[in-house]
């Protein structure tokens, strides 16, 4: 995951988590949030690149990365960008 | 297969146990993520007879058993807070990287045994890597396998400790099962280090994302049907978070949830409650019996035993409100229920996590300032504190009781919306504030909610009853030192100098000897009593303080009477209904809901011989106690779980600085509209 420096350059087309539908599957991209938030969410299990799940969209944000549930504040959501990877 | 870049191997640096036996008491350091059922497995191995304190220097309590580990070493066992990784700007992770480096006041530990949650294991390895890298004998109690199973994982314990170059122990912490292998694999490592550090470390361990790729490679390496790990679609699960997180269904539910909470807190605690009081009556009366009159006596009776009552009575609820929290925490709903009220909270400053607490300051500040540990953010937790005991607390409703019967006698309609009307400027004073010091002191927003969602699950009673324990036992070291102390200050103030009974007093206990029936001796030795009494607490110290502060509440329409009053209350608020019967002539165990009580005190006359309580002087002092900060356990308390008494000053000095700016305009602005 990147920094607020990094996350202004994406390479593909990234979206936006909260513009995503409950059930999608996508690639973790960047996040446009503070270091310390950053580094909350790498250590939650939203790594570099990890694949994650829309369990549920709106406020809170619930995604599944692995086996772990996290939510996330609307917020927050509209920060971390995505790759879009199809329907889980 | 995910590829991994092995850096140059490290060499452990020497310790002092590596290689050799460990004698004497061991220290083991307890680590793992949030929700691994590493305090399960804490009270498996100690029992819950574990001690309770702070880490150095810090307000996070550490918890410290005994356990036989390998069959003859001694062990202390200490029980680090949940974290995700020892890298982050947290407290928590601060506290373990200090404990685990032997920094500061911490004694560097023998071994340290990580809890990892089987189910999700490629999170946990990180923390392990970290972990291995801090070159400590390291164990790793892999739980909740039954858990793994079930999901369809197969895991591979010899292959994972071959990759961690560590112990690895299946465990199922619940059922205590594993656990004798545990205690054999933590008597290993000490009896030699080197069993529990790897030779090499395959990743650089200031490079998190190396941590991750190897953690990565190890589950796909050591766990069969990684691609089933975490693909499953537990539809309960997704229905039950839809429901408890809804912005309508899931408000309804918090809202059920906290009435029940509540509804058990008073239900229960109230039996409890009483029993102590009639405990400490009776033990106030025995010291009495026991003692001689005097000094010594009313020091125990009064200040010692009455003070320490006023406190000790919470008990019941504080162990009662951890309990019912820590069984609502287990069963994994209350962080579901921080992002329903983040919405609301979140406006002011405040995080979702505040609602507990808030809440619970309803009943009582002191439990409602301790379940502040629920909040993560330090800052989000210190404005909490600050604005928790703005909520009328049930020590302010003899006062409510009583300021409301006087402004609306016969109008129970109008006196009830302004006992209603108290509540709402307490809530309202605390959000506006929390938004006030999130600008200026604590600046900044909310942090914003991100938070582990765990699995559903049974709660964990004796976890619950650990938990209570330990959070009762705080409560009464608090109350056995710093409120106890306070108690005899404020009771020396009220009781010294002493001075002769007024020359009115023995004029009454002379007429009370040579009445002409009993009734009428004892209604005239009442008196003298209470002229006695109010003669001792017009010449205290407390009392002179009144006469040399009542210049200050004379604008807010106070007399002397009335600064004492308010002075005396400062101890505890339901204090001041107490001293007004006593100042009008009655006994401080007079009953605020007794209509004679009432009466007695609305018809109570100034020096002056005007009334003493006016609309508008009653007016001022409800809105001064619905806005004061008068409790001193409180205090204790804020200071407490602050860490620095500048906190508990500030405060202070807040609460005190509104609750008079709005009595003075509630007294001035009624007077200029005529209601004097």
């Amino acid at each position: 995951m990147s920094d607020s420096s990094r996350s202004l350059q994406p390479r593909e087309a990234p979206v936006r988590l909260s513009d995503l539908a409950a059930g999608c599957v996508a690639r973790l991209h960047a996040a446009n949030l503070a270091p310390h938030d950053c580094a909350l969410l790498r250590a939650l299990g939203l790594t570099d690149d990890c694949v994650l799940r829309i369990c549920q969209v709106g406020e809170p944000c619930i995604v599944q990365v692995r086996s772990t549930r996290i939510g996330l504040s609307k917020a927050v959501a509209r920060d971390i960008y995505v790759l879009p990877e199809g329907v889980g | 297969m995910a590829t991994v870049a092995h850096c140059d191997p490290e060499p452990a640096p020497p310790t002092p146990t590596a290689g050799r036996r460990h004698t004497g008491t061991a220290r083991i350091a307890l680590v793992g993520n949030p929700n691994t059922g590493k305090t399960t497995i804490f009270n498996r191995l100690c029992g819950t007879r574990a001690k309770t304190s702070n880490f150095p220097g810090t307000t996070t309590s550490a918890r410290v058993g005994r356990a036989m580990v390998g069959g003859d070493h001694l062990a202390d066992i200490v029980d680090l807070p949940g974290l995700y990784q020892l890298g982050l700007e947290l407290p928590e992770a601060k506290i373990a990287r200090d404990v685990i480096a032997g920094a500061g006041l911490f004694t560097r530990p023998d071994a340290v045994l990580v809890v990892v949650d089987a189910c999700n294991l490629t999170r946990n390895l990180v923390l392990v890597g970290e972990l291995l890298a801090s070159h400590i004998p390291v164990v790793v109690a892999l739980n909740m396998v039954d858990l793994a199973q079930q999901r369809g994982l197969s895991l591979d314990p010899v292959e994972l400790r071959l990759h961690l170059g560590c112990p690895v122990v299946p465990v199922v912490a619940r059922r205590g099962v594993g656990l004798e292998e545990l205690r054999h694999a933590l008597g290993r490592v000490l009896d030699d280090a080197s069993l529990g550090m790897p030779k090499t470390l395959p990743f650089d361990p200031a490079n998190m994302a190396a941590v991750s790729t190897w953690a990565e490679r190890v589950v796909e390496e050591s766990v069969g049907g990684t691609a089933a790990v975490g693909s499953e679609t537990d539809t309960l699960t997704e229905r039950l978070d839809k429901t408890f997180t809804h912005p309508v269904l899931g408000l309804v539910v918090f809202m059920s949830v906290m009435v029940g909470l509540f509804w058990t807190l008073f239900a229960i605690a109230t039996v409890p409650m009483a029993l102590i009081e009639a405990t400490f009556t009776q033990l106030g009366q025995r010291v009495g019996d026991l003692l001689p009159a005097g000094l010594l006596h009313d020091l125990v009776s009064e200040g010692i035993i009455g003070g320490i009552a006023g406190t000790v009575v919470f008990l019941p609820q504080i162990c009662l409100l951890f309990f019912l929290i820590s069984i609502l925490e287990d069963t994994g709903y209350l962080a579901r229920a921080a992002f329903v009220m983040d919405r609301v909270l979140c406006r002011f400053g405040l995080p979702g996590h505040a609602f507990v607490p808030l809440l619970t300051s309803h009943a009582c500040a002191l439990p409602g300032l301790m379940s502040t540990r629920l909040i993560p953010d330090r800052r989000d937790r210190f404005a909490t504190i600050l604005v928790a005991p703005f909520m009328s607390c049930s020590a302010r409703l003899p006062v409510y009781v009583l300021l409301t019967a006087l402004l609306f006698a016969n109008q129970p309609l109008f006196a009830g919306l302004a006992f209603a009307a108290c509540y709402l400027v307490g809530a309202s004073a605390a959000l506006v504030s929390a938004l006030l010091f999130r600008r200026t002191l604590l600046r900044g927003r909310a942090r914003p909610m991100m938070l582990e969602l765990p699995s559903y699950k049974m709660p964990s009673l004796a976890n619950a009853f650990v938990t209570a324990k330990d959070q009762g036992l705080a409560f009464l070291k608090t109350a056995g030192t710093i409120i106890m102390a306070i108690c005899v200050v404020m009771w020396w103030l009220n009781r010294f100098p002493r001075t002769a009974p007024p020359p009115e007093a023995d004029a009454l206990r002379a007429q009370a000897s040579i009445a002409s029936t009993p009734a009428q001796a004892a209604t005239l030795s009442a008196e003298a009593a209470a002229v006695t009494r109010r003669h001792a607490q017009a010449t205290s110290y407390a009392g002179r303080l009144g006469d040399v502060i009542q210049p200050v509440f004379a604008p807010l329409g106070y007399d002397a009477q009335l600064t004492i009053g308010v002075l005396t209350s400062f101890l505890a608020r339901e204090v001041f209904v107490s001293t007004m019967s006593v100042l009008v002539g009655g006994s401080a165990d007079d009953d605020v809901h007794d209509a004679g009580v009432i009466d007695r005190i609305r018809s109570a006359r100034r020096h002056d011989g005007s009334l003493l309580f006016t609309p508008a002087t009653a007016t001022s002092l409800l809105v001064f106690f619905v806005l004061a900060m008068q409790c001193l356990p409180t205090l204790a308390v804020t200071r407490r779980e602050t860490g620095h008494i500048k906190w508990a000053a500030l405060q202070l000095g807040y609460m005190s600085a509104l609750a008079y700016t709005f009595a003075l305009l509630a007294y001035q602005g009624l007077r200029l509209a005529g209601v004097s």
